[in-house]
């Protein structure tokens, strides 16, 4: 029983491990090789694919865009969420059911669904030629989720806290800032890791309103980069497919435990 | 200390900058969408009222019906293939050593973390006709016969699709029920292997059974993503062979952006935004809603 499901186990691990072997593999062929040697191991080791993909795939000014559009979202879904949790976990505001029903229709609405307004308001707003028009998007349909976390997460912190803050003199800015904000400092790791995944592989907006090669992030750039170079040569698509998922693929050995749990954080909260 | 906390400024400092970009950005954009439907609209230029015939016309046209057939069937592929699937992975992740377990965990996770554009592209490669990873296997054991071009054939392109949409979020899947499993304190299950039930009948009996409140949320996350199905089909197909391959989103996109009828784009998303009200709230109401108690 026990060899059979630790047999069962390396079949599954590798139908999910081979696609990125074979991907590996192909950006170390050259042209005629990926063809009469697709799946196997490299019989030369060619690293002229990857200078190659340099010079012709914009990767840096590619990586650098989504790099933006990650970092960019995830300081104005957290500052402005974390702040909005608060006031609606704290403050004696007579609309607070209402607003937290409110902000959780943000759940329901894929953002696929308004990309038509959307691009005509990005276009109205003069937005569409910075980085601008994508993040506040992005970051308007990251804070359904993060403001109903934070919330849950800021309800089991004790009153005494701020009570505290208060007969200090300190006022209500401060106290967020300085006392709040540290302590909640976990939650905001799991929702930066959640909104980082989201937006880096975000593809469907990016695809219609960042449509100047100058803002593209990785994911259109690459699909561009593809039909460039067409069907023809694999090992460079090998070797821009690798470039590409490299330093996603490094931040999860190095933090995979971590990206883990804040992964699966929602489904126990739930 | 509310007095001196809650002020009318300061609840407005707190909530106005999230509220202001999730009503402008998220909330908003489906006001002009209900107001463009209606319109005649090329994109640049209101060209006139025309009141539901958009939606007439959306609902005569026979890509809008293959689109939501594609749709569904990636729903159902997601739900009654995809989730078992999840399910036996996550029981099974459960049984292993811990060293193990941490590998497999990895592994699972890695297509969920490509990003979408290079998933599918390398399943391209795989469906390709000539050298292809599922006809080179095809012929090397024989089966000539069934070869065929996976993505080009009106049969097999939609199942092609949900096979790489299946196998990015498979694992990530397990994940989820995975973390909903180590809940479960050990005693339960512990007790009926004593009273020699099998490891089937646990599974079915016990932890499933107290996993339905993680199942919900796994469900209604696969259900609201494969609705929106998209990346893949822009990558693998662009909706082709001709319309075979498009989902709704793909339809709306198209409609919108290739033909510049944004009037009958915005109908087809006011239409599915419906569904998706429709479907989330159908999943809420059968599902479980009390809450579990250990």
């Amino acid at each position: 029983m026990k060899l059979i499901t630790r047999a069962f186990w390396l079949v599954v691990a590798c139908t999910f491990l081979f696609p990125l072997y074979w991907m590996c593999s192909m950006s170390f062929k050259t042209k005629s090789e990926a063809y009469d040697n697709p799946f196997g191991f490299p019989r030369t080791w060619d690293w002229h694919n990857f200078s190659e993909a340099l010079s012709k795939y914009h990767f840096f000014v590619y990586f650098k865009n989504s790099l933006i559009y990650a970092s960019g979202t995830i300081i104005v879904t957290l500052v402005t969420g974390a702040m909005l949790a608060y006031c609606l976990s704290r403050m004696q505001w007579k609309l607070n059911a209402a607003v937290l029903l409110y902000v959780s229709l943000g759940l329901i609405v894929p953002i696929e669904v308004v990309v038509i307004p959307l691009f005509q308001l990005i276009k109205e707003l003069h937005l569409k030629e910075s980085y601008f028009g994508l993040i506040l998007p992005y970051a308007g349909f990251s804070l359904s989720s993060c403001v109903l976390m934070l919330y849950a997460f800021l309800r089991t912190l004790p009153k005494e806290l701020e009570e505290a803050a208060c007969i200090d003199g300190t006022n209500v800015y401060q106290t967020f800032f300085r006392i709040i904000l540290p302590i909640v400092v976990p939650a905001l790791v799991t929702q930066g890791v959640l909104v980082f995944m989201r937006i880096w592989n975000e593809f469907p907006l990016a695809f219609i309103i960042a449509s100047k090669d100058d803002f593209r992030p990785l994911t259109v750039g690459l699909l561009g980069f593809f039909v460039n170079v067409g069907v023809s040569d694999w090992g460079i698509i090998g070797a821009s497919m690798l470039l590409s998922s490299l330093p996603t693929l490094i931040i999860y050995l190095i933090g995979n435990e971590k990206i883990e749990n804040a992964l699966t954080a929602g489904a126990i909260l739930k | 200390m509310n007095k001196y906390f809650s002020t009318r400024m300061s609840i407005f400092v707190f909530a106005a900058p999230a509220l202001l970009l999730f009503s402008v950005f998220c909330v908003y954009p489906l006001l002009p969408q209900l107001w463009m439907s209606l319109h005649d609209h090329d994109g640049f230029r209101n060209l006139g009222f025309v009141g539901l015939d958009n939606y007439r016309e959306v609902l005569a046209d026979s890509s809008f019906w293959t689109a939501h057939k594609n749709t569904y069937l990636i729903v159902g592929i997601s739900v009654f293939l995809g989730l078992p699937l999840s399910m036996i992975l996550a029981l099974i992740m459960d049984s292993q050593t811990p060293n193990l377990r941490r590998f497999f965990k990895s592994a699972a996770m890695f297509p969920a973390i490509l990003s979408v554009t290079v998933v599918a592209q390398i399943w391209v490669a795989f469906y390709e006709p000539n050298w292809g990873l599922f006809n080179g296997i095809l012929r090397s054991i024989g089966l000539d016969s069934w070869t065929r071009s996976w993505l080009t054939d009106h049969r097999t392109v939609m199942p092609s699709l949900g096979l790489t949409f299946l196998w990015q979020y498979i694992g990530l899947n397990a994940m989820l029920l995975y973390t909903g499993i180590k809940t479960i304190p050990k005693q339960y299950y512990e007790a009926a292997l004593l009273d020699g039930a099998s490891f089937a009948q646990v599974s079915l009996r016990v932890t499933i059974p107290l996993l339905r409140y993680v199942i919900n949320y796994v469900v209604i996350l696969s259900v609201l993503g494969s609705m929106a199905f998209y990346s893949h089909v822009r990558v693998m197909t662009s909706g082709g062979p001709g319309d075979l391959s498009r989902t709704v989103v793909y339809q709306m996109y198209y409609t919108a952006f290739e033909t510049s009828q944004f009037g009958k784009g915005t109908a087809i998303a006011v239409l599915f935004v419906l569904e998706c009200l429709v479907i989330s709230f159908i999943i809420q109401r059968f599902a479980a809603r009390e809450k579990l108690e250990f």
